[in-house]
């Protein structure tokens, strides 16, 4: 099964099958009757619309239970525009893909500041107030009689730049519309900022501890989502010519949730299968078509138990999130890990006075420490002390009720997560937190997130530029898996490997986002002697680079070979400060892990 | 006081009250799940379906009711058992339960308009009709409002006693502040989390019998947006607060019933959906709810 799955894999990502697949669906178009071209066009729009969807929801991990609420905006947009006010399509759908893409946008900040059912239900109220609106904005949409005659294939009304365009040439047209979707869709997903979105629906912490802001993140792929789903509805508009409330209320939104989601959220080929499905179901079967509601129902509420990756996740590999051009063009290329250097040389982070209290516990009591380049300190204290809680103060997770965190002079107290990650701040977690369902490589190549600095759109037209600058960052990727021993399993998924593979990912990736601080939360905990050797070195190499460390761990040995110096907290305060025979003496760290009376014996 | 005015208010705080009454069944999942019936509007419009057409055949009026609530009762929990719990052990964060719980009140509402025509049908008068009316003040009161009124506020009260003054209501207070501790205590979680979705849907089928009367017309696709209006409440209230229910229901009520008075009958629902979207960019944590702490 495996094999068969990559073996179709292989033949849907080849780029000949895909021309030949257009060419001979272009080439056999005028075979087909006008009632089949048109329903082939419906099966274009769909595919669309449900990429707009697997954008929001399958990568950035947002719900939303309106869309319908875009594409009616896109169909009512370039309707009103071409038919009112008789301007050429040309002009008509771009507007209203920049009107969907405006309005994806400006409902990211409500959106953004909810999550989960709230968003289900703010999206849900989102595609309502459209519906309402339409309904009631007699003037400029129609009302409930509609927008009758828009320009369109049905009604053989069609001229674009004076050209007439019968239902043969739209689907030719949409056809051609669709493939450059799908391409721009999958160049999206395996660049910089798919990897960023399916990076924020993992965990917004891990994504802004390596500098990735999950609010402009997702404000991104609402204004995407919202151009795409525009895009299909204006579509829509100049295939069918009658645009009316209903067809754009809730049964719109619920039916490309159900496409995309049979599909498979995240597969773009699996999208268009179901949207194939789904088009041609209800006009080739009778039964279907009566049953149609109630079969949605039933495929919502058992699809995601039944089959959790849709159809996409049945026939093909998982997707893949790094253009395989990018690929073979860094392995052409060598670079050194010290190329990792800090380029700044100098510069300290340093922490005063952090209080931080949650209610009336006080976490973390007026602790100072100073992390200089080239030096390991040990952060250590017994568990509850307020050791983590420092981390997330310092990387900017939680405000201080006290103190100030300054680097190099500049003051980054109560900066977002993703800015100290960007001022050269970064962190790993006690826990790993990587995206599960990435490679290894993709994992590492995350941590270079901003160190890719081409623009979206090169990103997203895959642009000599953007995959060059890809392929330099995954050379220094490769090299970093060297350093860490992960070459043999780079392309492996990182749910599949073992705690301490992943523990060792977790660090390179944070290499990878060029710290100058890094800071490591329980690194060596549950690895094996040999895998706690390996990052031993791992963390020496990183001092020779010059970057300050502080290691955050309770196994002494492990510690006393690599320190500099140790900090000792408990209960929030620190109790010591030196190096790490002084600790081993000090009476209130025995104290602290021992109790009293072992002080006194 | 101006006539029209007056019986806008009215009219609002009554079904602001039904809307109340909704959110706290939304609010008791909330609770012992921390997830919610998408799919709850069906079971308010099929259950104010069933009522019409059991008393159709002939069915005195107030077992038609009862029944109908033991339908709705029996399809909460089925609810619960194969959508909310498989999805919510599956582990797919608030995706899977949104959507399953969503296709399954779809599937109900299909279902509906398959075996009783998806046509509006007139709801029976159960206790008086709407011509029925007091005096008060000089000020004519329709008796059907009024009755709408006292069961919704006394189910409300109701409620409230059972979940403050009951075993029962205490545990679900110890399952909605911690579920795993709970269990270990001794509470039967499974049973309780069954229990709050077969009440809720209860809670949800009296709604729509409540408002089926006062609109005196139910259709298929009559509770989809109630069930947002009964959310709008919550939020407005906060999610999980009895009091700030309460306070949203009437609210809400009150604001639309306004508005599609002064503004537009067709504005009514558009404009609470409007105020959902800017109470949760502006407030999600509601009026009476305090913002939730997360720890990293």
């Amino acid at each position: 099964m495996n094999a068969l799955r990559s073996r179709l894999s292989a033949v849907v990502a080849d780029w000949r099958v895909q021309v030949a697949l257009v060419l001979a669906l272009l080439l056999a178009a005028p075979l087909l009757s006008p009632g089949t071209l048109q329903i082939a066009s419906f099966v274009l729009v769909a595919a669309i619309f449900a990429q707009s969807i697997n954008l929001l929801t399958g990568l950035a991990g947002q719900i939303s239970l309106g869309h319908a609420g875009f594409f009616g905006i896109g169909a009512y947009c370039t309707g009103i525009l071409v038919k009112t006010h008789e301007l050429d399509v040309t002009l008509g759908v771009p507007a209203a893909v920049l009107l969907a893409g405006l309005t994806g946008w400006l409902l990211s900040f409500p959106a953004n500041r909810v999550r989960d059912v709230y968003l289900a239900m703010m999206t849900l109220g989102f595609g309502m107030v459209f519906f309402e609106v339409v309904r009631e904005w007699n003037e400029l949409t129609g009302g409930t009689m509609g927008l009758p005659g828009v320009p369109s294939a049905a009604l053989r009304t069609l001229t674009i730049l004076g050209v007439k365009v019968d239902g043969l040439r739209y689907f030719q047209l949409v056809l051609l519309v669709t493939a450059g979707v799908i391409l721009l869709v999958r160049n999206l997903t395996q660049s910089r900022i798919g990897r960023a979105f399916y990076a924020i629906q993992v965990s917004e912490v891990a994504a802004g501890s390596i500098g990735i802001p999950a609010g402009r993140t997702k404000q991104l792929a609402y204004a995407l989502s919202g151009a795409l789903a525009g895009l299909a509805g204006a579509l829509y508009a100049h295939l069918v010519g009658y645009l009316g409330p209903e067809s754009f209320a809730l049964p719109r939104s619920i039916e490309v949730l159900v496409i995309a989601i049979v599909g498979g959220l995240g597969s773009i080929a699996g999208q268009v299968l179901s949207a194939v499905l789904f088009t041609f179901l209800p006009e080739r079967l009778q039964v279907f078509a009566e049953w149609q509601f109630i079969a949605y129902g039933l495929i919502l509420t058992f699809s995601l138990l039944v089959l959790p990756r849709g159809i996409g996740g049945l026939l093909f590999d998982a997707p893949r999130f790094i253009k395989a051009r990018a690929l073979t063009r860094a392995a052409r290329l060598r670079a050194d890990a010290t190329a990792l250097r800090p380029d700044v040389g100098g510069t300290a982070l340093e922490a005063k006075g952090i209080t931080m209290r949650f209610g009336g516990l006080v976490a973390v009591d007026d602790v100072s420490l100073r992390l200089e380049p080239g030096r390991i300190t040990a952060l250590i204290g017994p568990n509850g002390s307020g050791k983590s809680t420092f981390v997330n103060v310092v990387t900017g997770i939680y405000r201080p009720a006290a103190g100030q965190v300054s680097f190099g002079g500049r003051d980054i107290t109560g900066l977002p997560d993703h800015q100290v990650a960007t001022a050269g701040v970064v962190r790993t977690f006690q826990d790993p937190r990587l995206v599960p369902h990435f490679t290894v490589r993709e994992n590492l190549l995350l941590g270079a997130h901003r160190q890719l600095r081409h623009s979206g759109l090169a990103a997203t037209l895959a642009l000599p530029g953007a995959i060059a600058e890809e392929a330099a960052q995954l050379a220094l990727v490769e090299a970093v898996l060297a350093l860490s021993d992960l070459t043999e399993v780079a392309d492996r998924p990182i749910d599949t490997l073992p705690y301490g593979t992943r523990r060792m990912a977790e660090v390179g990736r944070a290499l990878l986002a060029r710290p100058r601080v890094i800071l490591l939360d329980e690194p060596a905990a549950g690895l094996s002697e040999t895998e706690m050797d390996r990052l031993a070195q791992l963390i020496r190499d990183m001092r020779a680079m010059g970057i300050a460390i502080l290691l955050i761990d309770h196994h002494m040995d492990f510690l006393a070979e690599l320190v500099d110096e140790v900090v000792v907290l408990d209960s929030g305060r620190m109790i010591y400060h030196g190096d790490i025979v002084g600790m081993r003496s000090d009476a209130q760290v025995i104290a602290a892990y021992l109790g009293d009376e072992a002080a006194h014996a | 006081m101006d006539d029209f005015f007056f019986s806008l208010l009215l009219a609002g705080i009554s079904v602001g009250a039904v809307y109340a009454l909704i959110a706290l069944g939304l609010n008791l999942t909330f609770w012992t799940t921390k997830t919610l019936n998408f799919g709850q509007g069906s079971l308010m419009m099929l259950c104010a379906m069933l009522t019409v057409f059991i008393s159709s055949q002939g069915v005195a009026i107030t077992l038609a009711v009862v029944g109908s609530l033991a339908v709705v009762a029996a399809l909460g929990m089925f609810i619960e058992r194969w959508t909310v719990r498989p999805s919510l052990q599956s582990s797919g964060g608030s995706m899977g339960w949104v959507v399953s719980t969503l296709g399954f009140g779809i599937f109900l509402q299909g279902m509906a308009a398959k075996c009783f025509g998806s046509q509006a049908v007139a709801f029976p008068d159960v206790v008086f009709n709407a011509q029925d009316f007091v005096t008060l003040f000089g000020q004519y009161i329709s008796l059907q409002y009024l009755v709408v009124l006292a069961v919704a506020v006394a189910l409300i009260l109701a409620f409230e006693l059972f979940i403050r003054r009951t075993v029962w209501g205490q545990a679900v207070h110890a399952v909605s502040l911690d579920p795993e501790l709970a269990l270990v205590q001794g509470i039967p979680v499974r049973r309780l989390i069954l229990g709050s979705f077969m009440l809720s849907s209860i809670l949800a089928g009296v709604a729509g019998v409540l408002i089926a009367q006062i609109g005196g017309t139910v259709d298929p696709a009559f509770g989809f947006d109630l069930v947002l209006l009964g959310f709008v409440a919550a939020v407005l209230g906060g999610m999980g607060s009895s009091l700030g229910a309460l306070a949203g229901g009437l609210l809400v009520g009150v604001i639309s019933k306004l508005v599609g008075g002064y503004v537009s009958t067709a504005a009514e629902h558009g404009i609470a959906f409007a105020l959902l979207m800017l109470a949760l960019a502006v407030r999600p944590q509601g009026l009476f709810g305090r913002p939730e702490v997360s720890k990293a």
